[in-house]
């Protein structure tokens, strides 16, 4: 009782704190803006319907990047996970490709895809491919050596042996991969329509920071905030139904 | 060695080596139909290995395993195999772990889900169906895992130590469960084990394993079906010690070469 108290009481006095601070310090809107600016840019935005195209932009930015990010990472771990010949040729680049920081990629994708939302999602799917590459490739890779043998001895050939043993063993590893995809997602394509976008959420923080509208800002920050923790709680439920799906079989 | 009848089962001089040692070193053994022999030894003298020639899951080096006259090359249905842990997937229910080699192969029938129905009934799961393995005790999981080895109606059954870890009572009561499965359906059983007692009391046959060789075999000519109080008749103890002095022999058998 007393921490679901706290939890309520916190937010509203950092948010106090925060209001007060802006009051009697006298410091600049345009270098910190009070929370009441921050909530009147907000509503306004979302109120005249400005900033849902926007958000709309970037969330299928996310969806698509992800999407493509993750079933790509996916197969590819499946195939390094299966051909060991195919693995030790191949990972070399896999982590040369992901040593190159993406976001300096960039200005070469877009030279490619031109400015929009295909360059953003190329930068979004090349960040989410190697986390679900890489928990695909451990996550079977490790295998209950017992279970191995068991499934030898029932005459299980490759296939079978990658869907029905391989694959929902691996199935925990494998979606905190997913997890850790969704939330650097979110970076991917805002970070890339900083550089690349036209329209979203990412390019109207760069627009709003040309008009100095720094409460706007803010608002954005929130905005994007929000889309990141929605997501995240979707992936965790899409986890838990998962994984308790397959513990009742 | 009882070769009168057609051996079910035979090893013809088999070995296997390991990175250069023998772990098996000429082996020859018959299993008749319908006989459940023991193969008795410590940890490491070579008796799992054995089992998994038999398995088709490791080949001889040389020599042949035979199964109904056949070579064996490779794991085959006619064979259950019961590991040293229950193996089960976690991710199925007990049904569906029952029915698993089935499943692997073609979809599976009502027939087939009545019949891994009824063995769960045997080995006594009867309502723990739709139960997850993580929900079952140890002896629980180790009976879906004879239900598994049981539902393709194999000829020949190989166990790995499949009771070592239960504790005593739940031990014993396994045993004779899987006596009582094994004479109803006839069913040819190789059973590997460290404990002397439990040899006795499932085997017809028990042979002793140490350094990769049999060393020794005895005849249990004890009645069946065995009776839970056969285990403190004084034949039985007999049995078990003179396998007991044939064990202690072997191994010193084992430091009269070292030392040689």
């Amino acid at each position: 009782m007393t921490t679901r108290i706290a939890a309520i009481l916190l937010p509203l006095l950092l948010l106090a704190g925060w209001e007060g601070y802006c009051r009697w310090s006298g410091i600049p809107a345009l270098v910190l803006p009070p929370p009441s600016a921050v909530g009147a840019a907000l509503w306004s935005g979302l109120a005249s319907g400005r900033l849902l195209p926007h958000l709309a932009v970037t969330a299928a930015e996310m969806a698509l990047g992800l999407g493509i990010g993750c079933l790509v990472g996916f197969v590819a771990g499946v195939a390094l996970a299966e051909v060991a010949g195919l693995r030790r040729l191949l990972y070399p680049y896999v982590i040369a490709s992901q040593v190159v920081p993406k976001l300096a990629l960039a200005p070469l994708f877009i030279l490619w895809f031109g400015f929009g939302m295909t360059s953003t999602v190329a930068i979004t799917a090349l960040i989410c491919f190697f986390p679900l590459l890489e928990n695909t490739l451990t996550g079977l890779d490790r295998v209950d050596p017992a279970k191995r043998e068991l499934f030898r001895m029932l005459r299980a050939g490759r296939w079978r042996t990658l869907t029905r043993l391989k694959i929902p063993s691996g199935l925990p590893v494998i979606l905190a991969g997913l997890r850790v995809a969704v939330v650097l997602a979110l970076v991917g394509a805002v970070v890339g329509e900083f550089i690349g976008g036209r329209q979203g959420l990412g390019a109207s923080i760069i627009a709003a920071q040309g008009m100095m509208d720094t409460p706007l800002m803010f608002a954005l920050f929130a905005v994007i905030t929000a889309l990141g923790m929605l997501v995240y709680q979707a992936t965790l439920l899409i986890e838990r139904w998962l994984l308790s799906r397959q513990a009742k079989g | 060695m009882p070769t009168d009848p057609p051996a079910f089962l035979s090893f013809e001089n088999v070995r296997f080596d390991y990175s250069g040692a023998a772990i098996v070193d000429g082996v020859d053994w018959a299993v008749g139909r319908g006989a459940i022999h023991c193969l008795l030894g410590r940890s490491g003298c070579g008796k799992t290995t054995l089992l998994k020639l038999a398995a088709g899951l490791f080949t001889p080096a040389t020599g042949r395993v035979r199964l109904d006259g056949a070579a064996v090359c490779g794991p085959g249905d006619a064979v259950g195999f019961v590991f040293q842990a229950p193996t089960l997937l976690e991710w199925l229910t007990v049904l569906d772990n029952v029915l698993l080699p089935v499943t692997l192969h073609r979809r599976a029938t009502a027939d087939d889900r009545a019949r891994a129905l009824d063995l769960l009934e045997l080995v006594g799961l009867a309502g723990l169906a739709d139960r997850g393995p993580r929900a079952l005790s140890g002896g629980q999981q180790s009976r879906v895992a004879l239900a598994r080895a049981l539902i393709a109606d194999p000829a020949l059954l190989l166990l790995d130590e499949p009771f070592a870890a239960l504790d005593a009572l739940t031990r014993e009561e396994l045993q004779e469960d899987l006596l009582r499965l094994c004479a109803q359906r006839g069913t040819t059983a190789l059973f590997v084990t460290h404990d002397i007692a439990e040899a006795v009391y499932l085997g017809d046959r028990v042979a002793v394993m140490a350094d990769g060789q049999l060393r020794h075999s005895l005849s249990i000519d004890l009645p069946r079906p065995r009776p839970r109080d056969l285990r403190y008749d004084p034949r039985f103890n007999a049995l078990c010690r003179e396998l007991r002095h044939a064990m202690d022999g072997a191994t010193g058998l084992r430091r009269a070469e070292a030392a040689e």
